[in-house]
């Protein structure tokens, strides 16, 4: 091939993979049902080399895909067949940080949770959270818009950037600012899974360290209840910090796993953090209490070990439940926070028309929804079950005046789903949007919308203003 | 209100030459309000000061800069602004062709498809006429003293570039002045 052959002589010896060994490690992202080996993968080390890359690519009419660390869970940074795989994991350097203004300039491959250790000494750290935060990179985070446990105080990715440089398939630089008059390019780029252009500098804000944050633990009889408090506590006027819901399955496997000691007897579990000042705190904590006087068990954490132990299991319920069983399929739907328990007793009716388990894990202060399908693939046929059983779900979730991904990303796993939440004119802007900044399709081609033919075979075109599915569903 | 909405899109349809205000629009009120979830949807012709009564009633506010209170949200969301862009969810909007599309919702995480709803916000009027907007609303007790937002003119070139593509790619007809 043309393309690798150029990679290997214009490109340093040792950051171009080729082959079917070198390139395996990287045939997935961390949705590993999806797999495909690039042509090759390029781990670049400078801004110099991106471009060189794309010059290349675009030269051959190679697709690119860039990638950070592969944690994702939708397949967006999985390789497409004859791409070139364009790492960014090597540029990880936090370049400055500016405390007065609380802002820090960050190299695209710089993990989440770095950015929080480079400030800390600052009394300052990067509030967006994902579960994934001790591997996932900043740019990857950007190119997903990436939530976490603390959005619904703290906002999302979208919210703490400031500005990003990034490059276009041209190898063009484009700064983008929260300041720039005009469109809102920098919001648009937020999401865009690499069908845009390639994001190389991230200027993030900084968030002060809160002086201390407390979790109450709340175990209840029945997941209605539990969610009629998350509501409640919202409507007291509370935001808090973080405000998440497990059910009893996937609370016994955090429990088995991490030994946090959560109430095993509750048919639910709900962790609410509360951070400020001391006063702030205490105020809230009385408030929500007072909410929580029928919940069958409370527990507020005394100590800041405490707290993070209760998060712990929270934070492993993933690989928890991954002890469980050989596979699992995460969902991602978003639903308004009042039909929480009108969609756990239809994920518990599907449940049992599918034959599959299902653990619940919500991050309930938002209303987006994470159950866990347990399955087995090699169990032929399994695996399409899982794939109609997960559909059903971000059906219902859309049906319910939410969408089909809160924050993992469409990538190519929800691209059916897509058809359900857009139409064919909302596909097409889409469409016209990648073209205007990737006119001949090479940047992650085929991912995040769907093409036209694929949703009118489905037979799946969202009914906009007609008649929708599942018409006993209160909406708005 | 779908009257309204289908007789908007015939006078887009029909137009060469069109500037859009909320006289124009004459489509105002709160489509939907849930305290509870944080969370209000309003028609773009909505003086903001009806919209901040509303809230007023349980302790909620928009949590953005506004200049005055006599404006309409659509006018706002126009001209642009970080914090208010912060807050929107969703929007429906008739495009330059008179199609009636929406993008983003009422909830507050959702990375299905490009975020068109912020993409919007600032392209004060000549892109496509918005029609509804939701936003993320905070209780009155949150909220810190909000100062008005730094705006920069963009001069590179390649942005200019890209702004005016992502102008035909909503208005083809070049009919939104």
């Amino acid at each position: 091939m043309k393309v690798i052959q150029r990679l290997l002589t214009q490109l340093p010896q040792g950051i171009v993979l080729t082959g079917k060994e070198n390139t395996r490690p990287f045939e997935c992202d961390g949705l590993s049902v999806y797999r495909q080996k690039p042509l090759a993968v390029v781990l670049t080390e400078n801004i110099a080399q991106i471009k060189q890359v794309l010059k290349i690519c675009k030269d051959n009419n190679t697709p690119v895909v860039t990638r950070g660390a592969g944690t994702g869970l939708a397949g967006g940074a999985m390789p497409l067949k004859n791409s070139v795989v364009l790492g960014l994991s090597k540029l990880n350097q936090v370049k400055s940080i500016d405390v007065k203004n609380r802002l820090a300039v960050v190299d695209p491959g710089v993990r989440n949770i770095a950015i929080s250790e480079a400030v800390t000494q600052h009394g300052l750290y990067y509030a967006p959270d994902p579960s994934s935060q001790i591997a996932c990179t900043i740019g990857g985070n950007v190119a997903e818009n990436s939530g976490g446990v603390h959005c619904l105080k703290y906002g999302l990715t979208v919210h703490n950037v400031e500005a990003i440089k990034m490059l276009t398939i041209d190898g063009e630089e484009l700064i983008l600012s929260r300041q720039d008059d005009g469109l809102g390019l920098l919001a648009l780029m937020n999401g865009s899974e690499g069908l845009l252009g390639i994001i190389i500098e991230i200027t993030v804000k900084l968030t002060p360290t809160p002086i201390l944050a407390r979790v109450v633990m709340a175990g209840f009889d029945s997941v209605r209840e539990c969610a009629n408090v998350v509501a409640d506590i919202i409507k007291a006027g509370i935001i808090p910090a973080g405000l998440e819901m497990m059910d009893s399955f996937a609370m016994e496997a955090a429990e088995g796993f991490a030994q946090v000691g959560y109430p095993l007897d509750a048919k639910a579990l709900l962790l609410c953090e509360l951070d400020g000042t001391q006063t702030q705190v205490q105020a809230e904590l009385d408030s929500v209490l007072k909410i929580l006087s029928d919940a069958s068990t409370v527990k507020v954490s005394e100590s800041e070990e405490e707290r993070l132990n209760f998060w712990k299991g929270r934070k492993s319920a993933f690989p928890a439940v991954g002890r469980l069983s050989p596979d699992y399929y995460c969902m991602d739907g978003t639903i308004p926070r009042r039909h929480l328990a009108d969609m756990l007793e239809k994920i518990n009716e599907l449940s049992q028309k599918y034959q599959l388990r299902v653990a619940n894990v919500f991050h309930a202060g938002d209303g987006n929804l994470h159950p866990l399908i347990l399955y087995d693939a090699n169990i032929e046929g399994e695996l399409e079950k899982v794939e109609e059983f997960g559909t059903e779900i971000l059906k219902l979730s859309v049906d319910m005046g939410g969408t089909i991904t809160g924050e993992h990303g469409v990538g190519v796993e929800k691209l059916n789903a897509m058809c359900h939440q857009f139409n064919a004119k909302e596909l097409a802007i889409f469409h016209k949007i990648k073209a205007v900044f990737d006119p001949k399709s090479l940047l992650n081609p085929g991912k995040a919308v769907p093409e036209l033919h694929r949703c009118a075979e489905l037979g799946a075109m969202h009914v906009h203003h007609g008649k929708l599915p599942h018409p006993e569903l209160e909406r708005f | 209100m779908p009257d309204r909405i289908n007789q908007l899109q015939q006078l887009i349809k029909d137009a060469n030459n069109l500037h859009i205000n909320s006289e124009w629009l004459a489509h105002a009120g709160v489509i939907e309000y849930f305290p509870e979830e944080l969370v209000i949807t309003i028609k773009a012709g909505t003086k903001i000061s009806n919209i901040q009564t509303e809230l007023a009633k349980h302790n909620q506010m928009l949590p953005f800069f506004i200049k005055t209170a006599d404006m309409s949200i659509g006018a706002a969301y126009a001209q642009g602004a970080q914090d208010l862009s912060d807050c929107v969810l969703g929007v429906k909007i008739i495009d330059g062709t008179g199609a009636y599309l929406n993008f983003g919702g009422q909830v507050m995480k959702n990375v299905s498809g490009y975020d068109v709803a912020r993409l919007l916000s600032g392209s004060k009027g000549k892109l496509a006429v918005i029609t509804q907007i939701s936003f993320k609303v905070m209780p009155i007790s949150y909220m810190t003293q909000l100062s008005a937002p730094i705006k920069r003119a963009t001069t590179s070139q390649l942005h200019q570039h890209i702004e005016q593509k992502l102008k035909q790619v909503f208005d083809p007809r070049g009919i939104f002045n």
